[in-house]
């Protein structure tokens, strides 16, 4: 039971780097916490179950579908809402999220409604396999465990070793030293908001099948996302997803030993890390001259 | 000042016919000689929609109503409000339609928060407040006069289940899932209230968050504890949440569902087939059932909304506004609050698609009857158990 227990919780906490990833990488280059993220993905999801439900059209076709709008929907949030914002602050900027996330929504429940539907992905999650006596892994976890694995690889080579991802890093240490480099700032984040998007939709998909699609499905997944960032830090991608297992543990600790304390762990960890550390557990904490 | 003189005056009539109009709204007494103004309200936008169309549902049985020629020559106008499940948004829904619209009364309304937002005042104003969509104890006890409560309390429902559970299917090992608010918390005094009669305890009683996306360790807690059935009292996505869950760690339990999941069709397609073999409690007939009203409600909805998918809820909503045409029937010619009171506060066994409700003055929670459903094939209706009550009934030793 202890092994499920462990199997289980590192399980739903990849799923939840996996998310945080993608707060991470617009926060990595423009220092601001995309609020709109989860209904991005929420979007990004419901534009799947289309293709998938009504055009039913084979997954994988839908999958592609799905990224490239994720794409598109996260370099126009940031075209049409973040970059006419004149002279912004970053609390302006985050406020601007906040909004989008509320369209976002608005457009959903508009198009799909709010009853809940159900999503299903190729890599059931009753398909089960004994990996030892007693603990089971289904497909669906095994494709999170891939996907994080890959995501996490690639990403850790593109920003160290790309000119992109170097850009990326450099734009948020410092935007103006940055454009004087010769670095296009504005196609950086572009990049970033539509990078993030579709790995946010990854990430969502995954959410999906495990439970229902709905507008606000995505809420409570970006919450302990962004729990996850925090506790690993903002900056690492490392750390995310040591975050996100971490959380995904102690979550599922507390849910079997002391139900009723679950649902709080995630945001006594936030509260307790930005206390301690607040830059998170693995990330470097950047001191800029005024 | 002559300028500013001649501004006052266009002022002042403007102000005369605000104030005027106010007035005339506010003394609107819900009717007049050619119609009756009822209302609904609810989410219809927001995550809690699915919820909202319950407040949909009346307009089915105001069009049949008026199609039948009103009720005493009165057409019934049916007006339905979005609250966005917020009880700030319900008081300012509720005052527009009493004040501005000038209805007589209310049928339905959901949402447990919203509705105690506003029982007050619709309570200050004496307005009618029928079949609220929402099973809270405090509407019906002390006795308000002008709710009457149709909707059986979850913990009469969780009680007759769990007796079900015992009784019937022999199952000694019983677990509970619940949600940590009023409407869970009421379920498990239900199922302990009968377990304890049984001289028993559920092996697990685990509460969780309705938003809560992953209830491995809950449903690795249930699976250890040795429950043979386990009682769900969650939203849909949750109930969803849960069994799927159960499929991945080979966990197949008799699982019993609260009848806000009796929403058969709704939840054989959102949980991918998993929800056939649920058992669930019913405070309606099944929508595609063939009693003759029933046919008729489907036909009128087919007729007047069709853009309506008719689900459980929305059938609900036609069935909540019967006993109030039926009580304004009774009423007679010479409508007015006291009348349309004096005939609720007479109904005896009145049944329409529900099961059979009894109002007094003393008692105004009409029901506690439950049907049983098994969850079938493509979310098709398998009943196990017709109309049942609750013999310990709290409510009822008063």
């Amino acid at each position: 039971m202890f092994g499920q227990l462990i199997m289980e919780g590192l399980a739903i906490g990849i799923c939840y780097a996996l998310f945080g990833i993608a707060v991470v990488i617009i926060y990595k280059t423009s220092e601001v916490v995309n609020f709109a993220q989860g209904e991005m993905a929420m979007l990004s999801t419901f534009v799947a179950f289309q293709i998938l439900t009504i055009y039913q059209w084979p997954f994988w076709m839908a999958f592609i579908g799905t990224m490239i709008f994720a794409v598109l929907l996260g370099i126009f949030i940031e075209f049409a809402f973040l970059r006419p914002a004149k002279d912004p602050s970053l609390l302006g900027l985050i406020v601007i999220t906040l909004g989008a996330e509320m369209l976002l929504m608005g457009v959903a429940g508009w198009k799909w409604g709010a009853e809940q539907k159900e999503f299903s992905l190729p890599f059931s999650f009753s398909n089960t396999h004994e990996l030892f006596k007693g603990v089971i892994i289904n497909d669906w976890t095994i494709a999170v465990f891939i996907t994080a694995a890959f995501l996490m690889i690639f990403l850790f080579l593109f920003f160290r070793y790309t000119k992109l991802g170097v850009a990326m890093r450099a734009t948020q240490q410092n935007q103006h030293a940055a454009r004087i480099m010769g670095i296009r700032v504005e196609r950086v984040f572009s990049f970033a908001w539509g990078f993030s998007s579709m790995i946010g939709a990854i990430a969502a998909m995954f959410f999906a099948a495990r439970s229902t699609v709905d507008p606000a499905f995505m809420m409570e997944p970006f919450l302990r996302a962004f729990a996850a960032a925090v506790l690993g830090g903002l900056m690492s991608i490392p750390g995310v997803v040591i975050g996100g297992a971490i959380l995904g543990l102690l979550e599922n600790m507390f849910g079997y030993f002391w139900p009723e304390w679950k649902p709080i762990v995630a945001f006594l960890v936030i509260i307790v890390v930005l206390c301690i550390r607040p830059s998170g557990l693995f990330a470097k904490h950047y001191v800029k001259k005024v | 000042m002559a300028k500013k003189r001649f501004l006052i005056f266009p002022f002042m009539v403007v102000l005369f016919i605000f104030v005027m109009s106010a007035v005339s709204y506010g003394a609107a007494p819900g009717f007049d000689d050619k119609e009756i103004r009822i209302a609904s309200w609810g989410p219809m936008t927001g995550p809690a929609a699915p919820w909202g169309t319950v407040n949909r549902g009346p307009a089915v049985i105001c069009a049949i109503v008026n199609e039948e020629g009103g009720i005493h020559g009165r057409k019934l106008k049916h007006f339905a409000r979005d609250d966005q499940y917020n009880p700030a948004q319900t008081k300012v829904v509720v005052k527009e339609l009493v004040e501005k619209q000038g209805v007589f009364a209310f049928v339905a309304g959901t949402g447990s928060a919203c509705g105690m937002a506003v029982k007050d005042y619709m309570a200050e104003n004496k307005i009618i407040w029928v079949a609220p969509a929402i099973s809270v104890k405090e509407l019906i006890s002390p006795v308000n006069p002008y709710i009457f409560a149709l909707m059986p309390l979850y913990e009469d429902e969780a009680s007759i289940l769990t007796k079900y559970v015992v009784d019937k299917m022999k199952i000694k090992e019983i677990g509970v899932l619940y949600q940590n608010d009023a409407f869970g918390k009421a379920a498990l005094d239900g199922i302990r209230q009968r377990l304890a009669k049984n001289n028993m305890k559920a092996v697990a009683e685990i509460p969780i968050e309705a938003t809560d996306k992953d209830l491995s360790s809950y449903i690795l807690k249930l699976k250890n504890s040795g429950a043979k059935a386990v009682m769900m009292w969650l939203t849909p996505s949750a109930a969803v949440i849960a069994l799927k869950t159960a499929a991945t760690v080979n966990y197949k339990p008799e699982w019993v569902a609260s009848e806000t999941l009796s929403d058969l069709g709704l939840m054989h397609r959102i949980s991918g087939g998993l929800w056939e073999g649920v058992i669930t409690g019913a405070f309606v007939l099944p929508p595609e059932s063939q009693h003759p009203l029933m046919v008729k409600y489907r036909n009128a909805s087919t007729k007047y909304t069709p853009e309506e998918r008719q689900s459980l809820f929305y059938m609900a909503g036609n069935m909540f506004t019967e006993p109030l045409v039926d009580a304004l029937k009774r009423a007679g010619k010479n409508l007015s609050t006291e009348a349309a009171l004096k005939a609720l506060n007479s109904t005896k066994n009145f049944q329409g698609i529900g099961p059979k409700v009894t109002w007094t003055s003393n008692q105004h929670q009409g029901t506690d009857s439950i049907q049983i459903w098994r969850c079938g094939p493509n979310g098709s209706t398998i009943l196990l158990q017709d109309w049942t009550s609750n013999e310990l009934a709290t409510w009822k030793k008063k």
